[in-house]
């Protein structure tokens, strides 16, 4: 008895994905959870496993096509089941219509076969651009092949093609626009990937829903600065990665969330309920070459800084390889954005919803600072909390922020914390 | 060279002037090319414009209107001793034939499209001769299309000599209405022009050698075309294989069926068992071009020949023997010559009976679908159910249209009744769109029309049908 398995609900409200690279082929023995296949979603390439042992006999879909929850992606058989020569019966070919032995061209196809859903404006299009509709995915209507899905077929074809690099887990070649001269002068344009619509869509509900305001502070981190570069060594000896100053903020940012709960929290607004959570899941905004993306680095407030040292690095390298897990994304309470390294003084960021506080990291400089009574240099930086003020005061952001400040201003006091 | 001729350039030159020719022509002048376009006869059309669908249906016509008339008194007309002046209704159909022919004329030479008329044959892969009234002309060219289309196929034992033994064409021109009428092959030229003169007042009956009337028809489409030819005093001969013609005062068609020999009187025997294409004498082998089994020429799906530069398109390269799939193929041609990446790529090509009732179809089949390993679904509104057929006295016929079960994309539409060429356009349209049976469901389709039963048809299918009880 074979068995298709279809592309499940990963859940998250995510509907649709990519398929990017087969890890079975057809005719291959699987066992259960055995991982089958990598797929690409809203912000991560998830593997799926084999929800049952047996052999593979026929993959549905081919890599590097769009796929809907429900699509068929695999059938299995039982172990031992031979796989079918073909799945689909030839079609016939009239005996009037057989196709011409000329060179380089593609015989006649029969009336009637299994074609793609695509209009006759479309195909054209396809002739156009050398797409074979049999490996486009189409996005329209139940699977209509769109003129955009033969157009990103025919730009993803032309940028992969004189790269050689491993279709899976690297990253993907910037996506290449073409060109068109407008009244105004010459413009590329460029498809919006899936990971950038799925940003576009987030920003988009964040900014509608949230009523954002950000509160900004300056901190002194001279003593932290000084602190970290003491334990650094020690650190990176341990973790064996590079040790930034990130853990330490994101210490500093649970121990301020653990006092002001409301910034660790979600509105259940079915429910009308604030949900105040108890764990302290920490986003750390990662900037990758296709976009941003935000995994969760899960219980913060129970791990060591060396633990902390080692998960922000590999969460941060395998975000940029788009090899993250569906679950690391998701179950953030707060999130922390690193902007300073990139410059400016202060940023506005958007708050990363369900959450209703992000907190922003911002540049620290030499400054010129009064202490007691004398102008001395001092590592000093902003730091900015953006929150929800339907739920949050604007005071509470201030209270918030001070005590934050406390914490990165003095070692001692975070320890204390801890 | 051949000595003695006069000598031409051009781009392209197509061979042949009906509707495959003709609008191969005229594209390729609108893409900017020279072009000269070969005809044999003096008339531009070809079959279709000239003995072929345009003057059939005149004729389809004219018998209608008298059958009509004829039995009008359910609905309250009466009318005494309808008379049919055969010889004026040819005229009024030659008249129509020749409006059309010299349209044709108008159009190519409007696109500046040459035209020169004499027999063609193919001296080399780049030039041809023409055997004009003014002598041989050889042409060169860069591109050649060949559509030099069909003819009717003769069958022995029965001599065609253009009076008692007829095809299609002479069945267009007759003169007076045969009293007793045999036609020879029940496929859709027999079946039209054998319901003419039925109701034009012939006895008709008609021999078919397979067991079935158009194989390939959908079956209950067949019954309800059959149950209208009885109704018409057809005697249809199944399974029975034409013999021979024996002449006499009248003749006898004898035919060999299962239950042994029969003999049928006739007046005039019309031959309709099937066309052949017309591509002997073109001089195809000089240059290579490759040919089926039955002589059709084999072609791509960019309409090439096996010769480069040399390409085909109509009924001389087989497939379904239509003129519109011709024109589809002529532009396809004229496309690819200009550089266009053109390709004949129709989801379905339709097809229709001008019977009575009128059969239409496209895309696949309920056992079509089914060979193909489709899960079918099919919904099926009778017109016995729909107003406007009530109002026309055409209750015969029915839509049927076919889905795919799984994802309810249409596959097909086969319709019988009055008028449902009209539609079978718009079911071509959703296949051509990738429509789904919802989508021609939710498509408001005017009231009163014989067109509503596919929208009825399509939601029966969903088994949301409202003017009939879902099954």
């Amino acid at each position: 008895m074979s068995f298709i398995f279809n592309f499940p609900d990963v859940g998250e409200g995510i509907h649709e994905g990519r398929v990017v690279e087969w890890l079975v082929s057809e005719g291959a023995t699987v066992a259960e959870d055995e991982a089958l296949v990598k797929v690409e979603t809203d912000k991560a390439v998830v593997e799926l496993p084999s929800p049952r042992a047996g052999v593979v006999l026929k993959l549905h879909v081919a890599a590097d096509t769009a796929i809907e929850v429900g699509d068929p992606l695999v059938t299995i058989g039982a172990a031992g089941e031979a796989v079918p020569e073909t799945a689909v019966p030839a079609p016939k070919v009239e005996e009037d219509r057989v196709a011409v032995p000329v060179e380089g061209l593609a015989p006649t196809p029969a009336q009637g076969t299994r074609r793609p859903l695509a209009t006759p404006r479309t195909r054209v299009l396809a002739r156009k651009l050398g797409v074979d509709l049999q490996d486009v995915r189409g996005s329209g209507s139940g699977g209509r092949i769109t003129d955009e899905d033969v157009e990103r077929a025919a730009s993803g074809e032309t940028s992969q093609a004189p790269q050689h690099s491993p279709p899976a887990a690297s990253p993907a070649a910037p996506p290449t626009g073409r060109g068109e001269v407008t009244a105004d002068g010459e413009v590329e344009r460029v498809p919006l990937s899936h990971l950038r619509k799925v940003i576009a869509s987030a920003m988009h509900t964040s900014k509608q829903t949230a009523a954002h305001v950000t509160h900004v502070d300056e901190a002194d981190v001279t003593d932290l600065v000084a602190h970290y570069r003491k334990a650094k060594p020690a650190i990176e000896d341990q973790a064996g990665v590079k040790f930034s100053l990130l853990p330490f903020f994101i210490k500093a940012v649970v121990a301020a969330l653990q006092r002001h709960p409301q910034f660790n929290a979600s509105v259940d607004e079915h429910a009308q309920e604030m949900v105040l959570k108890k764990y302290y899941n920490i986003g750390i905004a990662v900037d990758t070459s296709e976009g941003l993306i935000v995994p969760v680095i899960k219980n913060a407030d129970r791990k060591d800084m060396v633990t902390l040292a080692s998960e922000v690095a590999d969460v941060a390298s395998r975000a940029r390889s788009r090899e993250l897990r569906l679950d690391e994304l998701k179950g953030g309470t707060c999130t922390v954005t690193n902007i300073g390294p990139l410059g400016g003084v202060f940023a506005t960021p958007i708050i990363n919803v369900p959450e209703l506080a992000i907190v922003g990291l911002h540049k620290i400089m030499d400054r010129p600072a009064v202490v007691d009574g004398d102008i001395v240099p001092r590592k000093q930086m902003y730091l900015s909390v953006s929150f929800d003020h339907r739920y949050v005061d604007g005071a509470d952001g201030a209270r918030f922020m001070t005590d934050l400040v406390g914490l990165v201003s003095n070692p001692g006091l975070l320890m204390a914390r801890l | 060279m051949v000595v003695g001729s006069v000598s031409r350039g051009c781009q392209v030159v197509v061979i042949g002037a009906g509707p495959g020719g003709y609008v191969a022509a005229i594209r390729a002048a609108q893409l900017g090319k020279d072009v000269i376009v070969v005809e044999k006869t003096p008339r531009l059309g070809g079959v279709c414009l000239n003995v072929g669908c345009i003057p059939s249906k005149a004729m389809i016509h004219v018998a209608d209107l008298a059958d009509e008339v004829q039995n009008g008194q359910k609905m309250g007309l009466t009318t005494e001793g309808v008379q049919v002046d055969l010889p004026k209704t040819v005229k009024w159909k030659d008249g129509i034939v020749r409006r059309l022919t010299g349209g044709v004329k108008f159009l190519c030479e409007k696109n500046g499209v040459e035209i020169v008329h004499g027999e063609a044959a193919f001296v080399s892969d780049r030039s041809l001769t023409v055997a004009t009234e003014e002598g041989p002309l050889e042409i060169q060219f860069e591109q050649a299309i060949i559509a030099t289309g069909s003819r009717p196929m003769g069958l022995s034992g029965f001599e065609h000599d253009g009076h008692t033994v007829i095809g299609s064409t002479e069945a267009l021109s007759l003169q007076a209405v045969p009293q007793r009428m045999v036609v020879i092959g029940a496929g859709y030229i027999g079946l039209e022009l054998g319901s003419v003169y039925a109701k034009l007042g012939s006895k008709v009956s008609v021999v078919e050698f397979l067991p079935e009337l158009v194989p390939s028809l959908d079956r209950e489409v067949a019954k309800a075309l059959e149950k209208r030819l009885k109704q018409l005093d057809i005697d249809l001969y199944l399974n029975h294989r034409a013999e021979r013609f024996e002449g006499g005062e009248p003749g006898d068609v004898v035919a060999q069926g299962p239950d042994g020999e029969i003999r049928l009187p006739a007046d005039v025997v019309l031959m309709s068992v099937g066309r052949v294409p017309n591509s002997e004498n073109l001089g195809l082998d000089t240059i290579g071009v490759a040919t089926d089994a039955k002589g059709f020429i084999t072609v791509n799906d960019r309409m090439q020949t096996s010769v480069a530069g040399i390409y085909a398109v109509g009924d001389v390269v087989g497939g379904a023997l239509l003129a519109h799939k011709a024109y589809q193929e002529a532009k396809v041609a004229a496309d690819v010559i200009a550089g266009e990446p053109a390709a004949f790529d129709s989801m379905g090509i339709p097809a229709v009976i001008y019977t009575d009732p009128e059969v239409a179809w496209v895309g696949l089949s309920e056992s079509e679908a089914r060979e193909q390993g489709f899960d079918v679904v099919t919904g099926t509104f009778p017109f016995s159910a729909s107003g406007r057929a009530m109002s026309l006295g055409a209750t015969d016929g029915f839509v049927k249209a076919v889905g795919d079960a799984e994802t309810k994309r249409l596959l097909g539409v086969v319709a019988v009744g009055r008028g449902v060429s009209e539609f079978i356009g718009e079911a071509t349209l959703g296949l051509e769109m990738g429509a789904f049976l919802e989508d021609v469901a939710l498509t408001i389709h005017p009231h009163p029309t014989m067109s509503e039963a596919l929208q009825e048809a399509a939601e029966a299918a969903l088994g949301q049908a409202v003017h009939m009880l879902n099954t």
